[in-house]
C-alpha cells in the first residue's frame, strides 16, 4: 500500500497520534514506520492527491502537532512511498544525515515574517520627502497631462521599490540577532519582505519581542505578519534552499 | 497587535480565518521541507501558483499611471499646498470608484496577476491551496 510521509523524527519522539488525522477525504489515519533509531510518520496515500487546501492544511497540522513533542524533520508536501519497506529503507540509507539534522535543529523552530506597506502611507511619504515628486504631482493635477503623469508614476514606482527594499533589509537586520539562521525568501504579492528565521526556543520570547518593537516603530504604515513557531521547513536541508534572494 | 500563533497552523498573526496563515506559509509547505529522493512526489498544480505569484514588477506604463493617479488623489496634509479645491476630491473619488479606497495602485498592479492565477487554478483545481485574494482582504479588518 502506498504511504504518504509527513515527517522523520527520532525514535525517542513520542509520536502521539491519537486524535490526529492526515491528508485525504475522509482523512487517513496516521501511523508510524520505525527503524532502530528513526521514526517516519505516515498514512495511507489517498488516490489522486493534489495540493488542495484541505490536504496542505492537514500536512501542516500533523507537523505542528508533532513538533510540540520534540524535534521533527518536516517533509515537503506530497511525498509518497510505495510501501513500508521502502520507508524503512529510506530511513536506514540516510540515517546519519537525519540524525545530524535532528541534532542541529533540536530546540529550534522556524518563524516566517512577511510585511506590506499601506500604500497611501508610502505614497504620502514619498511625496513629502521628494520635492520633484511633489512638483510633478501638482503639475499633473493641474494639467492632467499624460506625460507628466508618466514621469510622476515612474519616479514614484522607483521610490516605492527603493523604500521597500530598504525596509525589507531593515526588518531582516532587526531580527537577525535573535535567530540562529536567516533565509530571505522571495516576497510575493503585495509583500515587500518575506524571511524565515530559525529561532532557538529559549530565545523565541526575545525574537517575538523584537518583532513587536519593529511593528511599533513602523506603526500603521507597515503591516507585519509573523507566523510561528513553525516546523523548520526552510532549514531542514543541510544548506539553505537556493530559490531565495539571500 | 501581533499575536503569534502557538500551534495548529490555523491561527493567523492578525486575526481572521485560517486561510491567512495557510496562504502565508503554503510556500514553505510546498516548496521547502525535506525531500527524500526515493519517494515519489505527487503532481502538484499548487506549486505553479508560487511561481506565477512572484513580486510584481512595477515598471510598466499601467503601473506608472496608477501610481500617478493615486498620488493625485492623495490629500497631503503637509502645510505646503493644502487642498483648497475641496469639491474636486469627492468628484475624483467617485469617478474612479472602481478602485475603491482599499484598492490603489499597488493592489491594482498585483490584481491582474492574481486574476490570472485564479483563472489558472479554477481551470485546473477546484480547490487550490493558495488563494491570493484571501490574504489581500486584510485591510478592512483594521477599521
Amino acid at each position: 500500500m502506498a504511504l504518504y510521509v509527513y515527517a522523520v523524527t527520532s525514535q525517542t519522539h513520542p509520536a502521539r497520534l491519537d486524535g490526529m488525522t492526515g491528508v485525504g477525504d475522509p482523512p487517513e489515519e496516521l501511523s508510524t514506520v520505525s527503524t532502530a533509531n528513526l521514526t517516519a510518520i505516515v498514512s495511507a496515500a489517498p488516490d489522486g492527491l493534489r495540493a488542495r487546501r484541505r490536504d496542505v492544511l492537514a500536512h501542516q497540522e500533523v507537523l505542528q502537532h508533532l513538533m510540540a513533542d520534540g524535534t521533527v524533520l518536516p517533509l515537503r508536501f506530497g511525498a509518497t512511498a510505495s510501501d513500508e519497506p521502502q520507508v524503512r529503507g529510506a530511513l536506514e540509507d540516510r540515517a546519519d544525515f537525519y540524525h545530524q539534522r535532528l541534532e542541529a535543529l533540536a530546540g529550534c523552530t522556524e518563524y516566517l515574517l512577511k510585511g506590506q506597506y499601506e500604500e497611501e502611507a508610502l505614497l504620502r511619504q514619498i511625496l513629502q520627502e521628494s520635492a520633484e515628486a511633489r512638483q510633478l504631482n501638482e503639475e499633473s493635477r493641474r494639467t492632467g497631462d499624460t506625460n507628466v503623469k508618466m514621469r510622476l508614476g515612474e519616479l514614484v514606482a522607483r521610490e516605492v521599490q527603493a523604500r521597500e527594499k530598504a525596509a525589507a533589509a531593515d526588518a531582516v537586520e532587526a531580527l537577525r540577532p535573535f535567530a540562529r539562521e536567516v533565509h530571505v525568501n522571495e516576497a510575493r504579492g503585495e509583500d515587500f519582505v518575506s524571511a524565515s528565521f530559525l529561532v532557538e526556543d529559549d530565545r523565541s520570547d526575545e525574537f517575538t519581542a523584537a518583532q513587536q518593537e519593529l511593528a511599533e516603530d513602523w506603526g500603521e504604515d507597515v503591516r507585519l505578519r509573523l507566523h510561528g513557531p513553525l516546523p523548520p521547513y526552510t532549514f531542514v536541508q543541510e544548506t539553505a534552499p537556493g530559490d531565495g534572494t539571500g | 497587535m501581533t499575536v503569534v500563533p502557538q500551534s495548529g497552523g490555523g491561527r493567523p498573526a492578525t486575526g481572521g480565518a485560517s486561510t491567512g496563515t495557510l496562504y502565508d506559509v503554503v510556500e514553505l509547505i510546498l516548496d521547502r521541507g525535506l525531500v527524500i529522493d526515493v519517494f515519489v512526489r505527487v503532481s502538484l498544480v499548487g506549486i505553479e501558483i508560487l511561481k506565477i505569484d512572484a513580486r510584481v514588477v512595477v515598471a510598466s506604463v499601467d503601473t506608472y499611471l496608477r501610481f500617478a493617479e493615486a498620488c493625485n488623489r492623495l490629500d497631503l496634509e503637509s502645510g505646503r499646498k493644502a487642498p483648497t479645491r475641496l469639491l474636486d476630491l469627492p468628484g475624483e473619488l467617485t469617478e474612479d470608484g472602481s478602485h475603491g479606497k482599499s484598492k490603489g495602485a499597488l493592489t491594482g498592479a498585483v490584481e491582474a496577476v492574481t486574476d490570472t492565477i485564479r483563472q489558472y487554478t479554477q481551470d485546473r483545481d477546484e480547490e487550490p491551496a493558495a488563494k491570493p485574494r484571501a490574504a489581500r482582504r486584510t485591510r478592512s479588518r483594521e477599521d
